[in-house]
């Protein structure tokens, strides 16, 4: 819910109830002012009566309005005030009516009075009240909505402009928030918090990034220093078991080498350090990728297929394809079956790439993870790096399996910028 | 074939070039930019061997000094950092081969005589192991003067063989020169007995003898001894 209308929301409910004690109040004020007036009203006319009795003798009678008549004894309580319903002809309904009774004793006489006034019926008191009421109600909010459509546009404006600039802020890009001064207090101080904020976090996330890459870069050189002095041990006349511990700590050491720049190649991936305007043909690649592969397929019995339906182009450099390639192909090779197959199919904006291998429980959700790896001796990483890879070249990876088939799809998300190109 | 080894890491320094003295070459070294400059300005080499995270310097500056001074130097840029920018752009600056650390020895000899190749045709195009000769301008492979027909696997793997001869080579480090490092083959290295079978049954079959030693299974070495 936003800001403004959870303030109108309050605001609503506030004015409604308001207004629904104001016209209770206002009703019995208002009831109270008329019958004032009304009781005054008719004292003014039974005086004028008795005027009249007393001058004239006469009694005057107006139904149902004045009623006189002479009585042969006083009231015990005289002065009443009564509410009667009366036959209204011309309304056909019963109205009501405010009925004055008294006995009043005039040059020895007993008369009795009764003056009688139309009511004000209450429903009509109410729409009375209602009325104004409302059209208050509905002007207010009609006030309110225009004046928040109006401060959206100068008030919030800038609000949204800075968020928007938080929200397209990234601290790959090596550019510093710049937000909107807004002049309101509340925002300006939010904005200057967020600017320290995103100052340091950017400072943490260089020094971070500046420190792990370092780390990356020096821990090879220790790592050729080892490798060398084991490849030179290699050579001299040791027996067999010692042999064993020399050839096993190369091939660790290279492995932890190639787990290191693995992972260095995708922080630089995460980063956006590379080029995405280059146009590579997954097609040659691929091609030049079987060939070097030959040998391996040959050597597992493994059947290979390929089907070129169209020409593929990857906007990534030819490097980063064939580190793709190259690893869905490894894959392929890696779980297939001793006589599997692989299938390979590529499509105007599809590379599709299936094997044969044992069943596994990995899904979609799972598969591209880093250091996932089910019964395998690699690096878990492999795939990971291809789902990176994808998300840079702007296309997607699918991972389905069933029965004893294995398929990854690469598609390319088409832009119709791309499709006029 | 002299060479001049530029890296900072005076151990790896010193390891290198014991390796390349023990192979045959006359090895110089610099561990510094500015060492490297003084010595690229006098002298002329054969190769050079390039750090270019240098301490005091960027070595990518060096190549174009060395491109000017040592025109007929084959250039081997050797890197921490498996950049494919830096790569990019050293080749472009006239290096011949880019090396990520960590490499190995027999590797980095490869590497050497496979540039030294390209950069001086004229006549020494030939590799001699006894009985073999290997032509590498057109990667003919003969026993005794008969020539014999080889995969390109297979000729690549006898020709690392030849030069790295009387080393054990690891089975890992001959499935990571065949098939650069980004092969992710782990424990599936069938495929190099496979190639190394065909070899030995071709070379014996034109009449030559069996130099490829197994090493407890772990490795293998070519060698007359």
């Amino acid at each position: 819910m936003k800001f403004i209308s959870k303030i109108n929301k309050q605001y609503f409910w506030t004015l409604i109830l308001l207004l629904i004690g104001i016209s209770f109040i206002g009703y019995f004020i208002l009831k109270g002012i008329l019958e004032k007036e009304l009781r005054e009203d008719i004292f003014e006319k039974e005086f004028a009566i008795i005027n009249e009795i007393r001058s004239t003798g006469k009694l005057p009678n107006l139904y149902p309005i004045i009623e006189t008549r002479e009585i042969v004894k006083l009231k015990a309580q005289p002065k009443s005030f009564n509410t009667i319903y009366l036959y209204d002809n011309a309304e056909d309904e019963n109205e009501p009516y405010i009925e004055y009774t008294n006995t009043v004793a005039i040059n020895h006489h007993y008369y009795l009075i009764k003056l009688r006034h139309s009511l004000v019926e209450n429903d009509e008191l109410i729409i009375a009240i209602a009325i104004p009421l409302l059209i208050l109600l509905i002007l207010t909010f009609a006030i309110s909505y225009i004046l928040t459509k109006k401060m959206n546009k100068t008030i919030w404006k800038d609000f949204e402009h800075n968020l928007s600039e938080i929200e397209n802020f990234s601290f790959n890009n090596k550019q510093t928030l710049v937000l909107k001064q807004t002049n309101i207090e509340e925002f300006d101080k939010l904005n200057v918090v967020i600017k320290t904020l995103s100052n340091k976090l950017q400072r943490d996330y260089e020094t971070l990034k500046e420190f792990s890459e370092n780390a990356s870069h020096e821990i090879q050189t220790p790592l050729s220093i080892i490798l060398m002095n084991l490849e030179e041990l290699l050579q001299e006349d040791i027996p067999e078991e010692a042999l064993k511990y020399v050839v096993k700590s190369i091939n660790a050491v290279k492995r932890l080498s190639t787990l290191n720049k693995s992972l260095v190649l995708m922080t630089k991936i995460e980063n956006g350090q590379f080029n995405t305007n280059a146009k590579t043909s997954v097609n040659d690649v691929t091609k030049e990728k079987i060939e070097e592969f030959t040998p391996l397929f040959k050597n597992n019995n493994i059947q290979l297929r390929l089907e070129e339906k169209g020409e593929f182009i990857l906007n990534i450099e030819k490097q980063l394809v064939e580190i793709l390639v190259n690893n869905l192909l490894s894959n392929a090779i890696k779980h297939n079956l001793s006589d599997g197959f692989i299938h390979i199919t590529i499509e105007d904006s599809t590379l599709q790439i299936c094997n044969s291998g044992e069943k596994n429980t990995l899904t979609n959700n799972t598969i591209f993870k880093r250091f996932i790896k089910e019964n395998s001796p690699s690096y878990g990483l492999g795939l990971a790096i291809v789902k990176q890879l994808c998300n840079l070249s702007k296309s997607t990876i699918t991972y389905s399996n069933y029965d004893n088939t294995h398929c990854f799809t690469l598609t390319k998300k088409e832009n119709n910028k791309n499709k006029l190109l | 074939m002299k060479i001049l080894i530029v890296e900072d890491e005076v151990e790896l320094l010193i390891l290198i070039s014991n390796y390349l003295t023990k192979e045959g070459y006359v090895c110089e070294l610099a561990k510094s930019y500015q060492k490297a400059e003084d010595k690229v300005l006098i002298y002329q080499y054969d190769i050079i061997m390039l750090d270019i995270g240098l301490p005091d310097g960027n070595g990518l500056d060096l190549l174009n000094i060395i491109s000017k001074t040592n025109i007929q130097a084959g250039i081997i840029i050797v890197s921490a950092k498996n950049s494919i920018e830096d790569k990019i752009k050293g080749l472009d600056l006239g290096a011949d081969d880019y090396m990520t650390k960590p490499f190995q020895l027999s590797e980095l000899n490869s590497r050497i005589r496979a540039v030294l190749r390209r950069r001086k045709f004229k006549g020494n195009s030939l590799l001699k192991f006894n009985e073999i000769s290997i032509d590498t301008a057109n990667k003919e492979v003969k026993i005794n003067g008969i020539a014999l027909v080889f995969t390109k696997k297979e000729y690549d793997m006898l020709l690392y063989f030849v030069i790295n001869k009387n080393r054990v080579l690891t089975k890992e480090a001959i499935a990571e020169h065949l098939w650069d490092d980004n092969i992710d083959m782990a424990n599936n290295f069938d495929f190099i007995y496979t190639h190394l079978n065909n070899i030995r049954r071709k070379i014996k079959k034109a009449g030559g003898n069996n130099y490829i030693k197994t090493i407890y299974a772990m490795g293998y070495k070519f060698t007359d001894q």
